[in-house]
């Protein structure tokens, strides 16, 4: 060794960097690493919701401040993401459960996507909670179902979105002497009575740029030529689409309507699509109860400036819903505090707030409907009252599987745009048996 | 960077006994990073292409060709080929020549002053993001109450408004023009750089003095002589047309249906949407497999300078 000082300045290089892949390795262990039930827990709540748009944070605000009220020592850490319908709140939480780091709590719809967080284990069963909260008891039973997966219950739902609802301009409706259609012959009369006393309007408003709105209008058509019994099997993949009569007569249907649908759908989210009514381009549009506080933001009011029916009330006035909840992470670092966090989500003090702003119904059936602004959720929530067996757990939340669902809307949207009756039963039906729905959806029991 | 490490450590053996590996580390490690970031994570989707993981937990159980299998199967596959076919033709191929011809004229413009104005003016585009451009080309598509539809129906020619992106037959195309305006100023930029080299303004200066035409010296002189410079703009425009996503998903979000899909948008949707991940890192890989045919023109090149 000629120059010692050479080989020891490469031996301290070498030794930094050693050191600092060490400490680097060592400090991702503990970060990754959670604290054990026996220390003290931080009161702190890891939270990861969707309500991030207008009128929606309002929700999560009232959301919070409920809990606050209930727990004024707990810090609540939000990690929000902006974006509706929760994709690229997705993407981050799929990034933090498969690296291990779950939050302790987290907005999930009921069905398909709850279903994949427990067969990936990374919701843990709530039946004690459920039992001392008597949940079971103070909710519809299709919403619990919605909610249990292998008999155990892993959310607690908060609220139920309806998805078929009609909204229509009630000023326009009374000028021209029209009755809300509640079934496909009664909307197709409508529809071209509106066209023909204004030539410039596209009565049907539609709104296709994510896909799902194409779905919802299916499954309203679906709905009526099937039956609810229908319905269901359909989406747990009980049935032969490409033999069944019922289908090809729902796709047969939508193809009637669409010379009355706006013709640009494929640009529009469903709110621009809601905004046709408001704008006065078109007179209809097929949307969830969320549509009620984009009607309420443009300054429509329910009863005097548009109106609502749940769309078809044939053969039976069925409700399609989904909800949202919240659930208990199984690597929970703030498990007490979550598990107070899903007891204030389950009470009327968070429900009432938070529902009345988002623009659901309430989960609990013991909240006086007379609590909603509204008419039409005074209706609606007294309708479910007293028939909670019409709820069904709706596609879009879902039966079946996302990996089905997404391709389906896809599919649908399509056909919205370009309609092939033959085609399009052809890919649904593929895409049953290529997502293995029968499979994935064989959990779901209604009624 | 890589040559960089190579010859200190080549020259620290030379120079005597002291330990050439250690010295070299500290320059080869950003190198190290950077091979074991690249092909640890290539390596690490293949794999999971290979594995049964849908849904939220990762599932490594080995499943062979199933979901490049199912992936052959599906139309929505075949559509975003065909979609990815035409960006790299459509997307590159005009805005290439274009470039070619803008920057020749910049050379010979008389006004010094006039070049750096027009040269500004089309590199502007290049400094915003494609949410921001995406967004305003799909106000300015929309075919109700567009600028584009309202100017046509304005000159009288109601016949020409079109439906733009909301059309399945032709969104595919209006997407690609955002492109090429996009890029347009980047690729003018860099062929104007390979117009200046020494060499190439002594053969340009040559062939006018024996008097051929502006047009002449393009085509016979300029266009043989700049293949370096038109590699590098179609290789950058190729990989970058391949990976668009951002146009696809802020203006169309992939619709109508999916006619206006492409691999990386729907390796979007199967991982996050549908929870496919191991498709979505088939999809991955086949995006990969077309990014690396792409380039080989360009390597090729590259290589063959390098022997030279």
């Amino acid at each position: 060794m000629g120059s010692a000082s050479g080989s020891s300045r490469g031996g301290l290089v070498v030794f930094v960097l050693v050191a600092v892949l060490v400490a680097a390795l060592a400090g991702y262990w503990v970060g990754t690493r959670r604290a054990g039930p026996t220390t003290a827990e931080e009161r702190k709540l890891e939270i990861f919701h969707w309500w991030t748009a207008g009128g929606e944070r309002e929700a999560a605000d009232a959301m919070f401040k409920a809990f606050k009220a209930k727990h004024p020592d707990v810090e609540i850490v939000e990690n929000p993401v902006a974006g509706g319908g929760g994709v690229s709140h997705r993407v981050v939480l799929q990034a933090r459960l498969s690296a291990g780091i779950p939050p302790d709590t987290w907005q999930t719809l009921g069905g398909a996507e709850l279903k994949s967080y427990v067969d990936g284990k990374y919701l843990e069963p709530l039946d004690d909670l459920w039992n001392e909260l008597r949940y079971r008891e103070v909710i519809p039973k299709p919403l619990a179902d919605a909610v249990t997966i292998g008999g155990h219950p892993y959310v607690v739902p908060l609220n139920m979105h309806i998805q078929n609802i009609l909204y229509y301009n009630k000023r326009l409706f009374d000028q021209l002497g029209l009755q809300p259609p509640t079934t496909f012959a009664q909307l197709l009369e409508v529809a071209s009575r509106i066209k023909s006393a204004r030539p410039n309007m596209q009565p049907i408003a539609l709104g296709t740029k994510e896909k799902w709105e194409a779905a919802f209008l299916l499954d309203s058509l679906l709905l009526e030529s099937g039956g609810p019994e229908y319905y269901v099997r359909l989406y747990k993949g009980e049935v032969d689409v490409r033999t069944d009569p019922t289908f090809r007569q729902a796709l047969q249907r939508l193809q009637a309507l669409l010379p009355f649908v706006h013709r640009f759908h494929a640009g529009l989210t469903w709110d621009e699509s809601c905004g046709l009514l408001v704008s006065g381009d078109s007179a209809m549009v097929l949307m969830g109860t969320w549509a009620i506080g984009y009607f309420k933001s443009r300054g429509w009011e329910p009863g005097r400036d548009f109106g609502a029916v749940t769309f078809p009330q044939a053969p039976d006035r069925i409700l399609l819903f989904h909800p949202d909840t919240y659930g208990l992470a199984t690597k929970a670092p703030h498990r007490r505090t979550a598990l107070d966090w899903l007891r204030v989500v389950a009470s009327p003090d968070l429900q009432i707030p938070t529902d009345v702003t988002q623009g659901g119904l309430f989960a609990r059936l013991d909240i006086d409907p007379q609590q909603f602004p509204d008419p039409i959720r005074r209706e609606l929530q007294t309708f479910v009252r007293s028939n909670p067996g019409k709820l069904i757990l709706d596609q879009h939340g879902s039966i079946a599987p996302f990996s089905f669902t997404q391709a389906y809307w896809d599919v649908v949207a399509a056909f919205v745009s370009q309609p092939n009756v033959a085609n399009t039963v052809a890919r649904v039906a593929e895409l049953f048996t290529t997502y293995k729905v029968k499979e994935e959806a064989a959990w779901y029991r209604w009624p | 960077m890589h040559t960089v490490g190579v010859v200190r450590a080549g020259g620290a053996a030379r120079a005597g006994p002291r330990l050439p590996a250690l010295e070299a580390l500290p320059f080869a490690l950003p190198l190290l990073v950077f091979l074991v970031t690249l092909y640890g994570m290539l390596g690490w989707t293949l794999y999971v292409s290979l594995s049964e993981w849908s849904g939220t937990a990762p599932d490594y159980r080995f499943a062979g060709l199933r979901w490049y299998r199912l992936m052959w199967g599906l139309d929505r596959f075949w559509v975003d080929l065909g979609n990815n076919v035409r960006w790299l033709v459509l997307g590159v191929a005009p805005t290439a020549v274009f470039a070619l011809l803008l920057a020749y004229l910049l050379e010979i413009a008389s006004s010094r002053r006039l070049e750096a104005y027009l040269r500004t003016l089309i590199l502007y585009p290049a400094a915003m993001s494609f949410i921001a451009t995406g967004t305003i080309w799909s106000w300015m598509y929309q075919p109700d109450r567009g600028v584009l539809n309202t100017l046509v129906r304005a000159a009288g020619l109601g016949g020409l408004a079109s439906g733009y992106t909301t059309d399945p037959a032709t969104a595919t195309y209006w997407l690609i023009v955002i492109f090429v305006w996009q890029y347009f100023g980047m690729s003018v930029l860099l062929l104007q750089a390979s117009l200046r080299t020494t060499e190439l303004q002594e053969m340009v200066e040559a062939a006018r003095l024996d008097g051929a035409s502006h047009l002449r010296t393009l085509l016979q002189v300029i266009v043989p002589n700049v293949r370096g410079g038109v590699l590098v703009v179609v290789s950058l425009l190729l990989i970058s047309a391949l990976k668009v996503f951002d146009i696809v998903y802020v203006v169309t979000f992939g619709g109508p249906g999916y006619a206006t899909d492409v691999l990386a948008f729907f390796m979007f949707i199967a991982t996050f949407q549908q929870r496919l991940v191991a498709l979505g890192a088939g999809l991955a890989m086949v995006i990969f497999a077309l990014a690396f045919l792409v380039i080989i023109p360009y390597t090729v090149y590259a290589l063959r300078r390098w022997f030279e």
